[in-house]
């Protein structure tokens, strides 16, 4: 065979890539142990881009019993409600129950991590699950126990640090269950327009240094609030848009001066794209750096050329690709970080809600 | 012990939620295991609270992990739970120093290092700690938030100050005129300023232009004056105009061409926004013809 050129995308490698993904997930592997489930969502939302769900079709059922053994449910007198979400993982000895949406009685310590939610309640829609087993009451009263003063969230209720990571998951989450009862608009836009910085980016919070990933979870957080041209005026937004194209070198850097990474492709394109300035960017550049970072041998991205790949720089490596239109590759809806198919998907689910 | 046992171990005592010796050990296996996983840090922190535990221990213990795990965010939180509960902030400046001298741009150790100055009121020798670290990489980033962030805290940017402050950005931007940050810095501390009216501005970067300077952010931050000028409705309309189409053109064309397409935009705006409307003047559309940048 011959070796594929540099600018080949191997499709049928990442295809495989993200099937070990999810192969070694059910694993011992206790440095995963807090974030399985996105691990997971990096695999199942990169093969759905890749259109390639279908190889999985046999497990689907599995997987998705699976993600519901995450959710933490309330127990019979709802006195652990602020404790719900998914965790991320069995560590703590929770039961395997993917079938009830309530519990007899709570384990100490066991309650929701708002990322693991968010990842959850994503790879759910993404297989095609219509949701019916989410207790949606539960998990926006644990949301509704993550939200600060300040406006921004913590992600679990025993206490962790707050930013903008978090200020988007718990936007994503309020989306999908089509219910914001559990989060105070006003007070997270203003933690986002607060964090605002000098140069026109955006940090994890105010005063902190503007960052590529936190500026995607605060535009996309006010694009699903609905919010962003009343928080930002359109002088702040042409900042935004400038800061975000100045990170282009060839592929994307996450702030300035730090080195290009496959990542900020997403993370920056995506931005660019709800700020109606991807056409603004250099696309073949960009392609062809995300290229240099692909592993012909294994499949996946890394962060760089010639490092090793990860689960995240392999999803995100094909959501670049995707944001510039590569053929064979599905369409993304940016906000929500899943492809065109499944946010149709969860449209669906939000119709059949609004009708009952 | 292997993963399993430390994990089937630690889930026994949870279960009881056990507040004890043993409990604080098999926390360590756990930690050493998988330093990210929050609910074990949790329940280490309930079991430092009930035993009465010597926090200054646990903070030596702490500040070993991030060395080891600077890039964890459990570990950072403990940190600062711990700082909560001891209220002294001394060991705070050294460590997240430390941090920073093997990576300068470290997230967590910059957001560490605020909420501490921050809470504490340290403000004293911040400045010149990002003095130092300029000196050693006038292009750390995180630096130069970090500045911006102690004098807004402090005396913000009082007419003083902001003078004291341009000036320091320029004579950094002299050293290394191709340097985001301190541009950056530069056009962030005069955000509340009009470009054109603000003395000095136009002459500083003629000097840079003059030694053959043609860093993108001297071309950009010159337009920026010009569209400030156009923006206050200066007289000489067209004359500015073109001047700052001219400097589009040499950012798209020759200087910043990975952006060809953001300043082609830049340049269609300036035109739509500021060129004379004199409606069917074949004159007016004579002269922006002349102005068109020309596609790549």
């Amino acid at each position: 065979m011959a070796a594929p050129t540099e600018d080949e995308f191997l499709r049928e490698k990442h295809i495989k890539f993200f099937n070990r993904c999810i192969d070694v997930l059910p694993h011992q592997y206790s440095t995963m142990d807090t974030n399985r489930l996105t691990i997971l969502f990096f695999a199942i939302s990169g093969m759905e881009i890749l259109n390639s769900l279908d190889t999985i079709k046999n497990k689907k059922e599995e997987i998705v019993d699976w993600i519901y053994s995450h959710q933490v449910l309330p127990n019979e007198s709802a006195s652990n409600l602020s404790n719900c979400g998914f965790r991320g993982s069995a560590t703590i000895g929770a039961k395997f129950n993917p079938t009830q949406t309530s519990c007899e009685a709570a384990i100490a310590y066991d309650s929701g991590h708002i990322a693991q939610t968010y990842t959850g309640l994503l790879c759910l829609i993404i297989l095609g699950d219509e949701l019916t087993r989410v207790n949606r009451r539960a998990l926006s009263a644990g949301l509704r126990a993550l939200q600060l003063e300040d406006g921004s969230f913590k992600a679990t209720l025993e206490g962790s640090e707050n930013d903008m990571r978090f200020v988007y998951c718990a936007s994503s989450i309020c989306y999908v269950l089509d219910d914001w009862t559990g989060f105070d608009v006003d007070r997270a836009a203003h933690y986002i327009y607060r964090s605002q910085s000098y140069d026109g980016g955006i940090g994890q919070g105010p005063g902190l240094e503007s960052h590529g990933g936190s500026t995607f979870c605060a535009i996309a957080s006010l694009v699903l609030m609905d919010r962003l041209h009343m928080t930002f005026s359109r002088v702040e937004l042409d900042r935004i848009r400038e800061w975000c194209l100045l990170r282009q070198q060839t592929g994307f850097q996450g702030r300035p001066n730090k080195p290009t990474d496959t990542c900020y492709s997403f993370w920056v394109g995506a931005t660019l794209k709800l700020l109606d300035a991807y056409d603004l960017i250099n696309q073949h550049a960009n392609r062809t750096f995300v290229l240099s970072t692909q592993d012909t041998v294994t499949g996946g991205f890394a962060k760089w050329p010639d490092h090793h790949p990860d689960a995240l720089h392999a999803y995100f490596g094909i959501c670049g690709l995707s944001l510039l239109g590569e053929e064979g590759l599905g369409k993304m809806n940016p906000a929500l970080n899943i492809s065109d198919a499944a946010a149709q998907h969860l449209d669906k689910i939000h119709q059949t809600w609004r009708a009952s | 012990m292997q993963i399993k046992d430390v994990y089937d171990y630690l889930r026994a005592l949870l279960r009881k939620d056990e507040r004890s010796e043993r409990a604080l050990e098999i926390t360590e296996d756990a930690i050493d295991l998988n330093p990210a996983n929050y609910t074990v840090w949790h329940y280490r922190r309930q079991i430092l609270k009930e035993l009465k535990m010597d926090l200054y221990d646990e903070l030596k213990y702490c500040g070993e992990i991030i060395q080891e795990h600077p890039k964890n965010y459990q570990v950072w939180h403990h940190r600062r739970v711990l700082i909560e509960w001891t209220q002294d902030p001394k060991e705070e400046l050294k460590l997240t120093e430390n941090v920073l001298s093997v990576d300068a741009k470290n997230y967590h150790a910059w957001q560490h290092r605020q909420w501490v100055v921050r809470t504490f009121s340290i403000w004293e020798n911040e400045l010149s700690f990002i003095d130092q670290l300029l000196q050693e990489d006038v292009r750390n980033n995180s630096a130069w938030n970090q500045r911006y962030f102690v004098i807004y805290h402090t005396t913000g940017f009082n007419d003083a100050v902001l003078e004291k402050e341009v000036k320091y950005a320029q004579d950094m931007i002299r050293k290394a005129p191709n340097n985001e940050s301190s541009w950056n810095y530069l056009r962030g501390a005069l955000l509340e300023k009009d470009l054109s009216t603000h003395p000095g501005l136009m002459e500083f970067c003629e000097e840079l232009y003059g030694k053959s300077v043609r860093s993108p952010y001297l071309l950009g931050f010159m337009r920026e004056i010009y569209e400030d000028r156009l923006e206050q409705g200066c007289e000489n309309v067209e004359d500015v105009l073109y001047k700052s189409l001219v400097l589009v053109e040499a950012l798209a064309m020759e200087f910043d061409t990975i952006r060809v397409e953001y300043w082609n935009y830049i340049g269609r705006r300036m035109r739509e926004r500021y060129a004379p409307k004199n409606d069917e003047s074949e004159e007016a559309g004579a002269a922006s013809a002349a102005m068109e940048v020309p596609a790549k």
